[in-house]
């Protein structure tokens, strides 16, 4: 009997909400190179006595998500305390939402294995806070044979939706689409800046693999599953899922068994190794915290929210395939933050073409980005002024030489589109006159291919195209290829 | 000055000059000096922060700007309530040298009313206790018999108006915390509403039931000092906002016709459920009649309701939702930010050594009850079942108190125990409980007074209201005030005859 081994994966990721403060206090969220518990109060320290209040911000964010995701928004949904000792939890208890959570049954739709869309359901979405950080002295930074630890709280009650996923998901590349769409998502609703390196999105998986007949698809064994943990880059959800799912089959296959258990990803050695077993579980004692009330969310609120949203990324991308011809992939590309789908958009409306255009931010302008290791929005040159190097193309008043020459300038010495141009001897103009003169100088200084040329040796035309370019390095590449053709077959016809 | 000179009083004569704000707090310090070898009421005596206070009253006063409703007035508080850059220690070891590094809404609200924080009062430590004989700093007597123990948690705030200290202190009441030591030291007792009164910054028991309530000696010191601390704040979530009535307005001294039988058209309950109850000791049982025949003097309809699951299951409902939010409250106490913090080599062993250490046993049972109660396998059996008992129990008091203004019962089944008595009986402790923790976990306001009779141990005797009806509460103990009065004018008349 063949086997086949179908994996089953489900995603748990917390998204750090957009918010200026904490979700219970009024401390600033702006935790990144902070000096440590600089960003703290009586509340997120957990100080005897000291409340919570919640954050409307966050509320409205989180709902947000939850409309972005299709789910059904619930009001009157409530917190609870869920309890744990660890030296980061000031309060010894996280407060997060347990049986009724904010939003639930929604979905999202990612590109599945096959081609098509895939739809993924989304179980839930609740609001919690973040803990803290410590700090190890031990030099791989981790608690084991650390002999100091140091407990930084300027994270500790920072927002966070936690967004849980269906087990829909059937293989890591559709565990990394999943994400990648997610990410894309928020980053559309301005809900989170979604940066995994950050820690902006953290990614649990659930994973297990159902083992079955091969010819009959009767299902033989559903193996447990295993909590993977500390995956942060889409690279590494797609490995560790990856080494876990060949662990698995390498387990069953072996005749072992699988039980539930956290499993810890080490992207360093491309392991995934036992954390904590079932029986080894915490008892979070969950308590509706008494000291909150239900999360308020009115018809009202719902209503403008709604009115609020931008055009969400799915829509933008089928936008682009239909109004600008661009293809899927590209349009994937240009779509994949609203900032960089904003720039591609000013761009085509400042007068270039969608297709040129679209080369153009994906090749030239992905490149700088990737190299200085900056977003679009600290891009150095405006798209505006990208438009139009684009349409200068376009009407072919720069060559595509000269045109990259400019487009250096402005990104290497910070110039201006005029002051580049002025700097390349572009003026885009090249007078019919001007462009004679160099023509006729080009051949005035090479008699020798000239007398090839009209003695009809040049049967490939090589000879002719040597001609044009020399045309074209004396017009510093201001002429377009197709203006100095026509002006030396004008000349040489003249001189037959 | 006079060491029986009420709020009232004190802060009409600071704010006319008759008194110098310095001299109320020497006198309160004087006070402390001579009894607290014998009471130990307090934990600490802010005698520092207390001058500087009074110098800038002082100073303000002779500005010229306006007196605040408690000028000069020395108040305690009890030390779970945080009063920036003074040690809070809850009673705890766990605490001990803590300085709190803000302030509560209380001492906030008391500071700009001219009033004198002047000491911090001893407690059961993190207020679990029924005699402040859980204090990691020792106990505190009873200023009526100091062979018996003032009640708690709030026995050293009672304790401390009950001998004078200062016409007033402020604690926080989760199960009859400040109710019963009120009975027991013979003063006024008020725990109001859920949510009336702010509770930001003073550390938590049980947050669905914990209220800042007022001790004081005259009805009228209540409602002073309720009309100063109770607001809507927006740090507390369970805050209310809407005004506030004018509670002085209720004490007032009424006029015309009604002078004489001011609670007519009144309807004032007893709980059927109390008549014949063993348990009820007689002072308290006679203390409750006597109240009864002042009520109806002063012209209160008096009827009867039933509240059988109250009465039968409230002290078992309370226990269990007490320990399980207990133990969540106290868990913040791990030794790494604040507080004891024990030498230890692993991050396990410090919560094991600073807990171990900080924690005393009656700390340490209720923590333990409550991490097994919010256990998963006992959660739907334990703590779910007793929300819904305490659902019903809402439901049967509110439903009771739609048919009548107010309900009367004794504040406690017995008088102050003796000191030592109940040690280590726990169950026997939380039976002074039973008649208080009813108000709390409906978050109703109730006000409790001593009815004992002349030269007998106090008694107190309490009255519920709906929610936010305090000013019913304080009329009719006004009322009964002035019934008291002027019988005892008659009395002193018949004996000078």
């Amino acid at each position: 009997m063949r086997h086949v081994y179908t994996p089953v994966i489900g995603l748990e990721i917390h998204v750090q909400l957009a918010t200026e403060s904490k979700l219970f206090c009024p401390c600033s969220t702006d935790y990144i190179g902070a000096e440590p518990n600089t960003n703290v109060c009586p509340v997120c320290l957990g100080l005897p006595g000291a409340l919570p209040t919640l954050n409307a911000r966050a509320v409205e964010l989180a709902v947000r998500a939850a409309m972005g995701l299709s789910c059904e928004i619930h009001d009157g949904t409530i917190f609870h305390r869920k309890h744990y000792f660890y030296a980061d939890l000031p309060k010894a208890y996280q407060v997060s939402q347990y049986d009724r959570p904010l939003a639930d049954r929604g979905e999202l739709y990612i590109s599945g294995d096959g081609g098509s869309p895939k739809r993924i359901g989304i179980t839930r979405l609740h609001l919690e806070e973040d803990a803290g950080k410590l700090v190890h002295s031990a030099a791989d930074g981790r608690l084991e044979g650390a002999r100091e630890s140091y407990a930084d709280f300027n994270r500790g009650g920072v927002p966070l939706a936690e967004i849980v996923s269906d087990p829909d998901i059937g293989s890591p590349r559709e565990a990394r689409e999943y994400v990648s769409a997610l990410r894309r998502l928020v980053r559309y609703l301005g809900v989170s800046d979604g940066d995994m390196d950050r820690g902006s999105m953290r990614v649990d998986a659930n994973v297990s693999v159902v083992k079955s007949n091969a010819d009959t698809g009767e299902i033989l064994y559903r193996g447990d599953r295993a909590e993977i943990k500390n995956m942060n880059s889409l690279r590494s959800v797609e490995r560790a899922l990856e080494y876990e799912i060949r662990r698995q089959r390498a387990t069953l296959e072996s005749g072992g068994t699988l039980e539930r258990e956290t499993r810890h990803w080490n992207d360093g050695e491309g392991v995934t190794t036992s954390m904590r077993s079932k029986e080894a579980a915490l008892d979070y004692r969950c308590l509706p915290d008494p000291d909150l009330g239900p999360i308020e969310v009115s018809r009202e609120m719902l209503d403008a929210i709604r009115s609020s949203l931008p055009e969400m990324p799915w829509e933008r991308e089928a936008r682009f395939i239909g109004d600008y011809s661009l293809s899927e992939v590209d349009a994937a590309v240009l779509v994949e933050t609203p900032a960089l789908a904003d720039y591609y958009e000013r761009c085509v409306r400042s007068g270039a073409s969608p297709l040129r255009a679209s080369n153009w931010v994906r090749t030239e302008v992905l490149r700088v980005l990737n190299e200085r290791g900056v977003g679009i929005e600290e891009c150095p040159v405006r798209p505006e002024e990208l438009g139009l190097l684009v349409s200068m193309l376009d009407e072919g008043r720069a060559s595509t030489t000269v045109a990259k020459e400019i487009f250096g300038l402005m990104v290497d010495r910070g110039l201006s589109l005029q002051e580049a141009t002025d700097r390349c001897g572009a003026h885009g103009e090249l007078s019919q006159e001007d462009l004679e003169l160099a023509a006729r100088s080009v051949l005035d200084a090479n008699p020798d291919v000239l007398t090839e040329i009209m003695g009809g040796r040049d049967l490939k035309g090589k000879k002719r195209k040597f001609i044009c370019g020399l045309v074209m390095k004396e017009t510093r590449g201001r002429a377009t290829p197709g203006a100095v053709e026509d002006v030396i077959a004008r000349f040489l016809e003249g001189m037959e | 000055m006079q060491l029986s000179m009420t709020a009232a009083e004190t802060a009409r004569r600071v704010s006319e000059g008759e008194l110098r704000p310095l001299e109320t707090v020497d006198v309160f310090m004087k006070t402390a000096r001579e009894r607290e070898p014998n009471l130990h009421a307090l934990l600490a005596v802010l005698e520092e922060r207390a001058g500087h206070a009074a110098e800038r009253l002082d100073a303000s006063l002779s500005r010229g700007e306006g007196p605040g409703p408690l000028s000069g007035v020395p108040v305690v508080l009890d030390d779970g309530i945080c009063v920036r850059g003074t040690p809070t220690t809850c009673a705890s070891r766990m605490l001990e040298g803590w300085i709190a590094p803000y302030d509560s809404a209380a001492s906030e609200m008391l500071d700009s009313s001219g009033a004198i924080i002047c000491a911090k009062g001893n407690m059961d430590e993190f207020s679990i206790g029924c005699s402040t004989e859980t204090s990691a700093f020792g106990a505190t007597a009873n200023p009526c018999d100091p062979g018996r123990v003032p009640g708690g948690s709030a026995g050293g705030c009672a304790a401390a108006v009950a001998a004078g200290y200062a016409p007033l202190a402020l604690a926080c009441d989760t199960g009859g915390s400040l109710l019963q030591p009120a009975s027991y030291c013979g003063v006024y007792g008020l725990r109001p509403t859920y949510g009336l009164v702010s509770r930001w910054g003073v550390a938590a028991l049980a947050p669905s039931m914990d209220q800042l309530g007022i001790l004081s000696r005259t009805v009228e010191d209540a409602a002073l000092a309720l009309s100063v601390i109770s607001g809507h704040d927006p740090r507390d979530a369970m805050s209310s906002p809407g005004d506030r009535p004018d509670y002085m307005a209720a004490v007032a001294v009424p006029d015309g016709k009604d002078a004489r039988r001011p609670l007519a058209g009144r309807r004032i309950a007893t709980v059927a459920e109390m008549r014949g109850g063993s348990d009820l000791a007689g002072a308290c049982r006679e203390a409750l009649d006597r109240t009864l025949a002042m009520l109806a003097e002063a012209g209160a309809e008096l009827v009867e309701v039933h509240l059988p699951l109250s009465f039968n299951h409230g002290l078992a409902c309370y226990q269990v939702l007490l320990a399980a939010e207990a133990s969540s409250s106290l868990a913040r106490f791990d030794g790494v930010r604040h507080g004891l913090s024990a030498e230890a080599d692993s991050l396990n062993s410090l919560y094991l050594g600073t807990r171990g250490k900080g924690f005393g046993r009656e700390v340490k049972r209720v923590a333990a009850a409550g991490t097994y109660i919010l256990g998963s396998d006992r959660y739907e059996d334990c703590y779910l079942r007793a929300s819904n008992v305490r659902r019903r129990i809402v439901g049967e008091l509110l439903d009771a108190l739609a048919g009548c203004d107010l309900i009367a019962l004794p504040t406690t089944p017995t008088t102050a125990f003796r000191r030592g008595e109940l040690d280590g009986d726990y169950f026997g402790m939380s039976l002074s409980l039973s008649f208080t923790v009813q108000a709390s976990l409906a978050g109703l306001p109730a006000l409790s007074f001593n009815a004992a009779g002349a030269g007998e141990l106090p008694a107190g005797v309490q009255l519920i209201a709906p929610r936010r009806g305090e000013a019913g509460l304080l009329a009719a103990a006004a009322a009964i005030e002035r019934v008291r009065a002027s019988r005892d004018e008659a009395g002193e008349r018949r004996s000078e005859r």
